[in-house]
């Protein structure tokens, strides 16, 4: 008797000019399979459904237990990340496609740089290099450790960017991602000496004024982290910080 | 030519430069224009609607009711300067930089089809509608045939004869609920993007208060224009 088998359907795309083609994968179900354990199953022995040879998958992904972020895709027409995606809650054939919002290198595989590229932007960093030995950093009390260990979580798998109406190439718009990032690092008592910096930087042009509050990235997050919150707040922060700037200038 | 290879010695793969650029941090003023975009809806215009709206209400009393607001508004200090800073200006600045808005933006209702998502998509199907609505309102009652400023006791007549046509009266009506979801969503998402609500729950909460008040806008709306179709008979 044959085994039971999972069956896949995979966007393939050879470069970012190529034009996109599906293919069809039938493999062997094992428990508690996950999509990126398939992914790594069929780019190891590339065969179609109807047994035709076909050239191996590309795709991103490294710690395979949501920790690294890399593996983000639509499965089933959704972003998310597929360590987590167990084959087992999907309806099949499961239908695997790049993120749409990213240029694609091939396949599977996005060039996500414009996130990096965004934090860099914000300064979402710590600033503690010196000539000398600046020692130990103030202490964080717990209260606020605690309200910053969320954002602290996210790992810039992009999903929040893909699922948001407002991501795309007209308004340019930052993606909760970084404006999170710029909570945590203004939190941080030794992170806030950047502040104001990032709160400027934030009212750029693609800044925090282009959400639109439609909640998908906070519904999509992996990490569960509390975007809109965030965003909240960090608008706040941004206009009175524009408002400081108008009226001591 | 025929045994043409990919270049065996591409010195690296190379840097993809397209799709959606990163944050220009601390350029442009399109802050500036998004925030005064969202003020305006509340002030002027969203004072303006509740105005109207209890104006409005003055015609449940009869055409004699109705025609001194309109006498009492047309009195106002320095009326028509009012009219244009704080109604028609902010309300085409509103529209148009509202459908620019929209235009920009990319729904993706299909794939996501969550409640947040739903009233990001509605809220701007609500605005066009009003816009659309509004546009031949100011210009039918304000700018063509009797001119109630002029003659503000024939107001509820002028009305009364706009809403006999029953093709109007389904535009008044589908415009009214329009109204009062894009203003009282539009309220709702004023609060959560100033940072008045950051909570989940605070939010939650003000979305009930969000729709108490849309509710109760569109009973008050209907009401009123109930006031000029249903007892037309005992008007005059």
């Amino acid at each position: 008797m044959a085994n039971k088998t999972v069956s896949f359907e995979i966007k393939r795309q050879a470069s970012p000019d190529a034009p996109a083609v599906w293919e069809s994968f039938e493999i062997e179900w094992r428990p508690g399979m996950n999509v990126i354990s398939a992914m790594m199953e069929i780019a190891g022995n590339p065969v179609t459904a109807d047994g035709h040879s076909t050239t191996p998958i590309t795709y991103d992904s490294n710690c395979l237990e949501e920790i690294c972020g890399s593996c983000a895709m639509r499965i089933n027409g959704k972003a998310r990340m597929a360590c987590s995606s167990l084959v087992d809650n999907l309806e099949q054939p499961i239908r695997v496609e790049p993120l749409s919002k990213f240029p694609l290198v091939r396949d599977l595989q996005v060039d996500r740089s414009v996130l990096f590229e965004n934090l860099k932007a914000v300064k979402a960093w710590i600033p503690i290099d010196g000539t000398y030995d600046l020692g130990a950093g103030p202490r964080v009390l717990p209260q606020e450790q605690e309200a910053s260990y969320p954002l602290s979580n996210c790992i810039s798998c992009t999903c929040c960017m893909e699922v948001c109406p407002q991501f795309n190439e007209d308004t340019n718009f930052v993606g909760a991602a970084t404006i999170a990032q710029v909570k945590l690092f203004n939190n941080h008592p030794t992170g806030r000496v950047l502040k104001e910096e990032r709160l400027r930087a934030l009212a750029g042009d693609g800044g925090i004024q282009e959400c639109g509050f439609a909640q998908n990235c906070v519904e999509v997050c992996p990490k569960s982290i509390p975007l809109t919150n965030t965003i909240s707040d960090i608008s706040r922060d941004v206009l009175l910080q524009k408002a400081k700037d108008f009226l001591r200038n | 030519m025929a045994t043409a290879q990919s270049p065996a010695a591409t010195p690296q793969r190379p840097i993809v430069r397209s799709g959606v650029k990163p944050l220009r941090a601390g350029e442009g003023s399109s802050f500036l224009w998004h925030k005064l975009h969202s003020l305006l809806g509340i002030i002027p215009l969203g004072a303006f609607l509740l105005e109207h709206m209890l104006s409005n209400f003055e015609a449940l009393k009869g055409p004699i009711a109705y025609g001194e607001q309109v006498r009492f508004l047309n009195s106002l200090p320095m009326v028509r300067v009012l009219e244009w800073v704080f109604i028609f200006l902010p309300i085409l600045y509103h529209a148009c930089y509202g459908v620019w808005i929209w235009l920009r933006g990319k729904s993706n209702i299909v794939y996501y089809p969550w409640a947040g998502n739903w009233l990001y998509v509605a809220q701007r199907y609500t605005g066009l509608i009003a816009f659309a609505y509004i546009l031949q309102h100011v210009i039918r009652q304000r700018f063509m045939g009797v001119s109630l400023p002029e003659h503000p006791m024939e107001a509820f007549a002028k009305v009364q004869q706009e809403l006999a046509n029953p093709w109007m009266l389904a535009v008044y009506v589908i415009a009214m609920i329009a109204i009062c979801w894009h203003f009282s969503y539009g309220v709702w998402l004023f609060a959560a993007k100033w940072g008045i609500t950051p909570g989940t729950r605070a939010r939650k909460r003000f979305g009930y208060v969000c729709v108490a008040l849309g509710l109760g806008l569109a009973i008050m709306g209907l009401w009123s224009i109930w006031a000029f179709v249903g007892n037309s008979a005992s008007s005059f």
